[in-house]
């Protein structure tokens, strides 16, 4: 008896011992939701931590994957994740809505003059010549109440079209939206990449009309932590805006090697991510993951003008000791 | 007349050496019909069930694929082991008790109808995005059918049996795992049953909104990025993990209360 009670006495002492170093050493964990695709720098923190000097060894990342960014506007709001991907439209929704408190620390993608834009394509032998033709068919949109529909209501009002009299509107998904076209379940349909690429590979289908005539430089997804975790945290958020950062910088300096990052996460064919990503018909990225908070405001006051929102001010969504770029 | 027999003699054997290949036979009409189906419509998001075989491979032969099937498989067999922990004793005890019956009985026909994976997001509000929130999600799926099963399992035992068991001097506990649970078995594992199939759907369908991992991981991602070969050989993937769980259940089954298997069965798994 005695061996064995002086043996268990051990393990438990050892296991006491490490344990006690365990929580020593413990580091620190955010948890980051993100979604697919067009989220470059936070890819390349995923699939290859070892370039960041922090992650792994000043903290942890515990990553989610949701679908879309309303469902991490909940998050967020339930503080179930510290950080995620945010439309303009989705966080300043949990803001009004939702009581949201956040900070945008980050920018992903936004239209660049001369870049992508979502637009709005007609097959080659429609009818619909103009905005204005739109009246009375059936037009799709990737979901209804999302980013997109503020500029899109904007750009058909300007026509002399009502968008919520004069069309059909429908929920049709981007991975979806040129099959609905060639089949006609739509007379007209928005676009994104990739599947805009591989449309106008095809051929058969011309832009009608893109969003950045709207506005310029919107911005389609964006980094935002919630307030109290900022507050609470600030060292801890400056080390994942740093990597954000520092993760845009070499996602645009390699772009191969970016391509087989996106793969690895999307699983989409490296061939088909090359016929667009980080090139001319791709959406932008600002090099430092800078979020414009000007065009922010600018979003912020047409989805206003477009009775989406109550006017708001971006402000309540700076802070700016946690924002990118951070060196 | 001779001709007659002998016809009908020839037409039932053929019968009984096709009837074990009827399952095989089934999936592979639905197999033709999909492939004849998708060629005729020629549209990019239904492909071929030849291209999507051709994708099998490829996601069971990834590792990390493999690793999302058996992260959901896990959280699955949690879900549906303390279901079955959970709902055989209430039902059972619903059954032979009234008052029991009486107050859990409205709860259940409130939450019966409720799409169980519609309660995620509230679920995950809660309980985060993790396991536990998904764990939770396949839980309550199949708890209410085995309850069900159980319940009415329970009812079905004749009073002769329990006042035999009383007569002899059992308790009622004793009564409940020597006399009920074993006359109820066969009805608790139809229940069973149907919850397996029930934990194989949501443990995809919780992984719709919020995820780390999963079968539901590569499906969704797949069915976002637009490659439709990779959606439909995980669904073909999905159902062939049906048709196996429900091939091994029916073994178990069969196991279990042969006593009990009066009936023909319709050949419904490839067991």
């Amino acid at each position: 008896m005695r061996p064995t009670m002086k043996r268990l006495m051990l393990i438990a002492a050892t296991a006491g011992a490490v344990l006690s170093a365990g929580s020593a050493f413990a580091i620190d964990t955010i948890r980051v939701g993100f979604t697919i695709p067009a989220e470059e720098s936070k890819y390349w923190m995923m699939k290859r931590p070892e370039r960041f000097p922090d992650i792994g060894k000043t903290y942890n990342i515990e990553w989610t994957q949701f679908q879309g960014t309303s469902p991490m506007t909940q998050a967020l709001a339930a503080g179930a994740v510290d950080c995620a991907t945010q439309g303009v439209l989705s966080l300043a929704n949990g803001a009004v809505n939702g009581g949201l408190k956040a900070y945008i620390v980050a920018q992903h993608v936004y239209e660049k003059p001369g870049g992508f834009s979502v637009y709005w394509a007609v097959k080659d032998d429609s009818p619909i010549k103009t905005v204005a033709d739109l009246k009375g068919k059936t037009v799709g949109i990737s979901v209804l109440g999302g980013g997109t529909y503020g500029p899109f209501a904007m750009i058909l009002r300007k026509a002399g079209v009502d968008p919520e009299k004069d069309i059909k509107l429908v929920e049709t998904g981007f991975a979806v939206s040129e099959d609905a076209l060639r089949q006609g379940r739509v007379d007209a349909v928005n676009m994104n990449q990739p599947f805009a690429a591989r449309a106008e590979a095809k051929g058969g289908i011309h832009k009608l009309f893109s969003l950045s005539e709207a506005m310029p430089n919107i911005v389609h997804i964006l980094e935002a932590c919630r307030a109290d975790f900022v507050d609470k945290n600030p060292a801890l958020a400056k080390a994942y805006v740093r990597d954000i950062t520092h993760g845009m910088e070499m996602a645009l300096a390699d772009r191969a090697e970016t391509l087989k990052v996106v793969n690895e996460v999307l699983k989409a064919p490296i061939p088909v991510l090359d016929t667009y990503l980080l090139k001319d018909n791709d959406f932008g990225r600002d090099p430092k993951a800078a979020p414009n908070f000007d065009a922010i405001q600018l979003m912020l006051d047409i989805y206003a003008e477009t009775g989406m929102l109550p006017k708001l001010s971006v402000r309540q969504f700076y802070n700016p000791n946690v924002v990118a770029p951070i060196e | 007349m001779s001709a007659v027999a002998g016809d009908g003699t020839a037409t039932a054997r053929i019968g009984i050496s096709i009837a074990p290949f009827a399952p095989l036979l089934a999936c592979l009409g639905l197999l033709a019909a999909w492939q004849i189906g998708a060629l005729l419509l020629g549209t990019d998001s239904i492909p071929t069930a030849l291209d999507a075989l051709r994708a099998v491979p490829d996601i069971l032969g990834d590792r990390s694929g493999l690793a999302n099937i058996l992260d959901s498989i896990r959280r699955m067999a949690i879900g549906l082991a303390s279901a079955v922990v959970v709902s055989i004793p209430l039902g059972l005890a619903m059954g032979r008790v009234p008052a029991v019956a009486s107050f859990f009985n409205p709860i259940l026909m409130v939450t019966y109808p409720v799409p169980k994976a519609a309660l995620m997001p509230v679920i995950m509000l809660w309980l985060g995005v993790g396991d536990l929130s998904k764990t939770l999600v396949i839980f309550l799926a199949v708890t209410l059918p085995i309850i069900y099963h159980s319940f009415e399992g329970a009812k079905a035992v004749e009073e002769k049996m329990i006042w035999s068991g009383a007569a002899m001097g059992m308790s009622r506990l004793q009564i409940m795992a020597r006399i009920v649970l074993p006359a109820a078995l066969p009805e608790i594992l139809a229940g069973c049953r149907t919850g397996l199939v029930l934990a194989l759907i949501t443990m995809v369908t919780s992984e719709m909104i919020a995820r780390k991992s999963g079968a539901g991981n590569i499906l969704f991602n797949a069915l976002d990025m637009g490659q439709y070969d990779t959606v439909f050989a995980m669904i073909i993937i999905i159902g062939a993990l049906g048709i196996i769980f429900d091939a091994a259940f029916d073994r178990l089954r069969r196991a279990l209360v042969a006593w009990s298997d009066t009936r023909q069965d319709i050949p419904l798994s490839f067991s």
